[in-house]
């Protein structure tokens, strides 16, 4: 069995993050996990202390990508086979990270938990985005990516080094469309998602937008212009 | 066809345009910029490339708004859009200003830890 490591990044998530990981704890004793506290400005760290959750505390806010990338850093360093991004704020359900797992030793390099596979996208204004995106991964790769804005993404051990390391490795659709076009295996698997539990969002509707902007305009301009540099890693503690 | 710009000057804009979009999109190709910086940058040069092969826009412009001529109008929209993103990046500079400024306080505050423990053993 591969080693999975549960990436959970968090900002501000003092309402949630406790009741998230004792799940996970609880429940789920065979994965590990981390929490990348993103520089809060409320409790989050604290309490992650108080409970002993394995921690990496920013002390600066990084944003969502630099967050995530601290844990795939960790994940490359200690020899995990693939990581895990996994929402704070509940939204998540790990009895999906079996199925996803197993999607991944099957052959893909990213699986994405998806919440629109199985089950049609509603024709709403709040998914309007969500289908202009895949719209656009779709023109430039010819895969249809049901649920690209899904927070739920598992990556196989070469993303994960190849998250760590580079410029430009969000995880966001832009980096799915561009990694596709380079011939990585991208999967969906069926989820179920819950509302967060407490707390707000960090998208309200201008945000939604320029979201949706930059992430349209990387997929259709920018991703066709960039060059895949082949990086050779070295973790002296990993042996192959 | 804009009878007042000379087929010279108006190669010579269309050419710096191109130029410009195509050092920009080497940068990009090279991962030296973040995607959100570089795309305003293409949208940038994109415009200028679209007003160097349709300069008629301008002078649609000025006359609409009276501007006595139309460099006017290049101008003044250049200088604005370069004034936002003047100011865009100054807010971004205060931001990483503050942030160095706490990662060198915590890598200090964590030193001191570190020799305060050796120094009890």
């Amino acid at each position: 069995m591969s080693k999975l490591l549960i990436v959970i990044p968090a900002y501000n998530e003092e309402g949630n993050i406790v009741r998230v990981v004792n799940e996970l704890v609880a429940r789920y004793p065979q994965y590990d996990y981390v929490v990348v506290n993103d520089g809060s400005r409320d409790r989050t760290a604290a309490l992650c202390r108080q409970h002993g959750f394995r921690l990496i505390d920013l002390p600066v806010n990084l944003g969502l990508a630099g967050a995530f990338q601290t844990g795939l850093r960790y994940a490359a360093e200690n020899g995990y086979d693939c990581a895990l991004q996994f929402d704070a704020d509940g939204q998540h359900k790990p009895e999906y990270i079996q199925p996803m797992l197993d999607e991944l030793e099957n052959g893909a390099d990213i699986v994405i938990g998806s919440r629109f596979l199985t089950v049609k996208k509603p024709k709403s204004l709040r998914m309007l985005g969500s289908y202009l995106i895949s719209w656009a991964i779709r023109l430039t790769t010819g895969q249809a990516i049901c649920d690209p804005t899904s927070g739920m993404r598992m990556f196989n051990r070469r993303m994960v080094e190849e998250f760590a390391l580079n410029l430009n490795y969000g995880p966001e659709p832009d980096t799915i469309s561009y990694l596709i076009k380079n011939g990585a295996v991208v999967r969906e698997i069926q989820v179920e998602m819950g509302e967060r539990l407490t707390g707000t969002s960090y998208l309200n509707f201008a945000r939604s937008v320029e979201y949706m902007l930059k992430m349209g305009l990387s997929i259709l301009l920018i991703q066709w212009f960039r060059k895949r540099e082949p990086v050779t890693f070295y973790y002296p503690e990993r042996r192959d | 066809m804009s009878p007042l710009l000379p087929f010279a000057l108006r190669a010579l804009l269309i050419c710096g345009s191109l130029c410009t979009t195509l050092f920009i999109l080497r940068r990009v190709r090279q991962a030296k910029v973040q995607i959100e910086d570089s795309i305003f940058w293409l949208l940038f040069s994109g415009c200028l490339l679209l007003l160097s092969l349709f300069p008629e826009i301008t002078t649609w412009v000025a006359r609409k708004f009276g501007f006595v001529s139309e460099i006017n109008v290049v101008y003044l929209a250049i200088i604005f859009l370069l004034l936002i993103k003047q100011f865009y990046m100054s807010v971004r500079i205060s931001q990483m200003d503050s942030k160095l400024k706490s990662l060198t306080q915590k890598v200090a505050l964590n030193e001191e830890k570190i020799e305060r423990g050796k120094l009890d053993l």
